[in-house]
C-alpha cells in the first residue's frame, strides 16, 4: 500500500522471516490459481513445502476445495479490488487441516476464516490475490458448545433440560448478539427446573445411562473396539425439535425399545446418544429414520432431528465422535428440522 | 468515564461534506452490486446524524416490529478512526436476490448465509474504500460478523457497547427497481473518532 515505499532492499530479510513465523496462513495466487507464495504456517499445517506448492494450481493440489465456491469469493477480489471475507458459519474450512491443538483441543479440524485481498501490481491491475487463513477452531467450538445450550433450554412447563444459570455466565455481551435467532428462553420457568423430573427413570431400562463418567467410558472403548477391529460404529444424536416439548415417558420407551441388546443410549439434558454397534452409516441411517417416523406417530407435537456420525479414524477421543454427531445433528437442525444428516468430515 | 471529554457536534457544512464523501463511495458500491445483480440499484441520499448509541435503533425503525431480518456487521479501523458497518436485510429480499443470483435452488439457511456473505463483502468493501480514499485513510476490516438470521431488529441491537455515547451515524437504503430487495447499511464512527473525522473534513472544506 502506501507505505511501501519505505521497505528498502536490506529489510526484506527479515520481512520474510515474518512472513514464514507469523501464524496465519498467507497464500499468494495469480489469476489462473496457481500459487506463489505459501508461507510457513501453510507449509507445517499442509505438510506441502514452498517448493512443492509453488506454480501449483490450487484446486490440483487440495481437490477437495470447492472450486465453483471459491471461485465465487475470488472473482469480485481480482475483478472489483474489493475484498472479500468467509466465515467458519459458511464452510467450517478452506484448507483441511488437523486442529492446532491436538492433545487437549476438541475439534478434529482447524475452523477457518479467510480473507482474500487484492494484489495491485505496478501498473495498478490486480494480477494477484493474497488468501489470509486465520484459525478460530476455539471460536467455533465456543459457538457451537453454546448453540446446543441454547437449543436445550425449553420454555416448556416440566422441562428436563439445562438451568438457565449454568448458561448466563457462558454468554458474553457480544456473542449474545449473535445468537438471537434461537428461541427466546424463558428464563423464571426454566431456573425453577432444574433438576430433571425423576419420574422418568423408572421406566428406562438399563440401557439409557445417565451417568457422564459410564457414558465417556464406554464411548472411548467402543472408539477404541472400532479403531482396532475395523469393525464400523456409529454414534447417533436426537434432539426434539420443538422447544415446548419434552422426551416423556412413551417417547423414551420407545428409543428404548428400538435398540439392540448391544447397544448403548445415554440420556443427558435435551440430547439422546445411541451407540450402534457392528453398524455403519446406513444402518445407522436406517435406524434414524425409523426412530424418528416412530416418534412423529406419538403425536403432531413431536418431531426429532437426528445426527449420525460413523466412526472414522480421525476420531482421538470419544468427546471427537460425539462432537461430530452433534455437528451432524445442527446441520439436521439447519436443513430444516425432522430430517437426519450424516457427519460429513 | 471520560465526561471531560469535549462534545462533539456537527454543523451543516460538515453535514454536507459527509453526505457527499458518502454519495461518491456509495455509488462505488451500488455500482459493484448492480454489477453482480445484473439490475438497476436505486441511488439514495444518505442520511448523515449524530445520534445518542442508545438511540441506535431508532435507526432501523423502518422495519416493523414483526418482519424478521438479518444482518452482518464489520469492524473498520484506520488512522485512529473507527467504526462499524453493519447490514441490514429485510427476510423478504432473499428471495429475488437468490433469483437475480441464479441460486434460487438452495435458499436454505446456508445459503441465505451466501449471500448475505456475498453481498455485505460487496457493499461494505466497497463503502469503507471509497470514503477512505477520499479521506487519504487507510482502512483496515475486521472479520464479518453474522449478528442475526431471521429475528427481530431489536433483538440485534439489544445489548451494545456504552462505552461510547454518541456516534455518527450515515445511514443509506439500499433499493432496487422492479425487484423486492431492500436492505439497510449503516456506517457507525465512535465518539472520539468523529473529532478525528471532521478535522479530516474541516481540512476538505477548507
Amino acid at each position: 500500500m502506501s507505505n511501501q515505499g519505505n521497505i528498502e532492499l536490506g529489510d526484506i530479510h527479515w520481512l520474510m522471516d515474518i512472513l514464514q513465523n507469523i501464524d496465519v496462513g498467507l497464500v499468494v495466487m495469480d489469476s489462473e490459481y496457481r500459487i506463489q507464495l505459501w508461507n510457513g504456517f501453510m507449509e507445517s499445517h499442509s505438510g506441502l513445502s514452498p517448493q512443492v506448492a509453488k506454480g501449483e494450481n490450487l484446486f490440483k493440489l487440495f481437490p477437495d476445495i470447492p472450486e465453483t465456491w471459491f471461485r465465487e469469493k475470488c472473482q469480485p477480489v481480482f475483478q472489483l479490488k474489493t475484498r472479500t471475507f468467509t466465515i467458519w458459519e459458511q464452510r467450517p474450512y478452506l484448507f483441511h487441516f488437523k486442529n492446532y491443538r491436538p492433545i487437549t483441543g476438541r475439534a478434529t479440524f482447524m475452523y477457518q476464516n479467510t480473507a482474500i485481498i487484492p494484489l495491485e501490481s505496478i501498473s495498478r491491475s490486480i494480477d494477484h490475490i493474497c488468501v489470509i487463513i486465520y484459525d478460530v477452531t476455539d471460536i467455533a467450538i465456543n459457538r457451537r458448545d453454546h448453540e446446543l445450550q441454547l437449543a436445550a433450554i425449553q420454555p416448556g412447563r416440566d422441562t428436563p433440560s439445562c438451568s438457565a444459570s449454568i448458561i448466563a455466565p457462558a454468554i458474553p455481551a457480544a456473542s449474545a448478539l449473535e445468537v438471537t435467532n434461537k428461541p427466546e428462553p424463558a428464563a423464571p420457568d426454566i431456573t425453577a427446573h432444574q433438576i430433571k423430573p425423576q419420574a422418568t427413570e423408572t421406566i428406562e431400562s438399563a440401557v439409557i445411562v445417565r451417568d457422564r463418567h459410564s457414558w465417556d467410558d464406554t464411548l472411548n472403548r467402543q472408539l477404541a473396539r472400532c479403531a482396532r477391529s475395523e469393525q464400523p460404529g456409529c454414534l447417533v444424536c436426537l434432539q426434539i425439535d420443538n422447544n415446548s416439548s419434552h422426551y416423556d415417558e412413551s417417547l423414551l420407551a420407545l428409543f428404548n425399545r428400538s435398540l439392540r441388546q448391544s447397544d448403548t443410549a445415554y440420556h443427558c439434558d435435551d440430547l439422546l446418544f445411541a451407540l450402534l454397534d457392528n453398524s455403519d452409516a446406513g444402518d445407522a441411517r436406517f435406524f434414524a429414520e425409523r426412530v424418528r417416523k416412530a416418534i412423529k406417530r406419538l403425536g403432531d407435537h413431536y418431531s426429532v432431528s437426528i445426527g449420525i456420525a460413523p466412526y472414522i479414524d480421525e476420531f482421538e477421543s470419544g468427546e471427537d465422535w460425539q462432537l461430530a454427531a452433534e455437528e451432524a445433528l445442527l446441520q439436521a437442525r439447519h436443513q430444516g428440522l425432522d430430517c437426519n444428516q450424516v457427519f460429513e468430515p | 468515564m471520560n465526561t471531560a471529554s469535549p462534545t462533539v457536534t456537527l454543523s451543516d457544512d460538515q453535514r454536507d461534506c459527509y453526505q457527499e464523501l458518502t454519495n461518491v463511495a456509495m455509488g462505488q458500491a451500488a455500482d459493484r452490486l448492480a454489477r453482480l445483480l445484473g439490475e438497476y440499484v436505486v441511488l439514495p441520499i444518505p442520511r448523515v446524524n449524530l445520534i445518542e448509541s442508545s438511540d441506535l435503533r431508532m435507526a432501523l425503525e423502518g422495519y416493523g416490529e414483526d418482519s424478521s431480518v438479518s444482518a452482518v456487521c464489520q469492524g473498520f479501523i484506520g488512522s485512529g478512526i473507527a467504526g462499524e458497518a453493519l447490514l441490514v436485510f429485510n427476510d423478504t429480499s432473499f428471495k429475488d436476490l437468490a433469483r437475480l443470483t441464479r441460486r434460487e435452488q438452495d435458499l436454505t439457511h446456508n445459503g441465505q448465509l451466501e449471500l448475505l456473505m456475498d453481498v455485505s463483502s460487496l457493499l461494505i468493501g466497497a463503502c469503507i474504500q471509497g470514503i477512505g480514499e477520499q479521506l487519504e485513510v487507510h482502512f483496515n476490516q475486521g472479520h464479518p460478523v453474522v449478528l442475526g438470521q431471521h429475528c427481530n431488529v431489536r433483538d440485534i441491537l439489544k445489548a451494545g457497547n456504552e462505552l461510547w455515547t454518541k456516534t455518527l451515524a450515515i445511514e443509506i437504503h439500499y433499493t432496487m427497481e422492479s425487484v423486492n430487495v431492500d436492505c439497510d447499511l449503516l456506517l457507525l464512527f465512535t465518539e472520539d473518532s468523529v473529532l478525528r473525522l471532521n478535522q479530516k473534513i474541516d481540512y476538505l472544506l477548507d
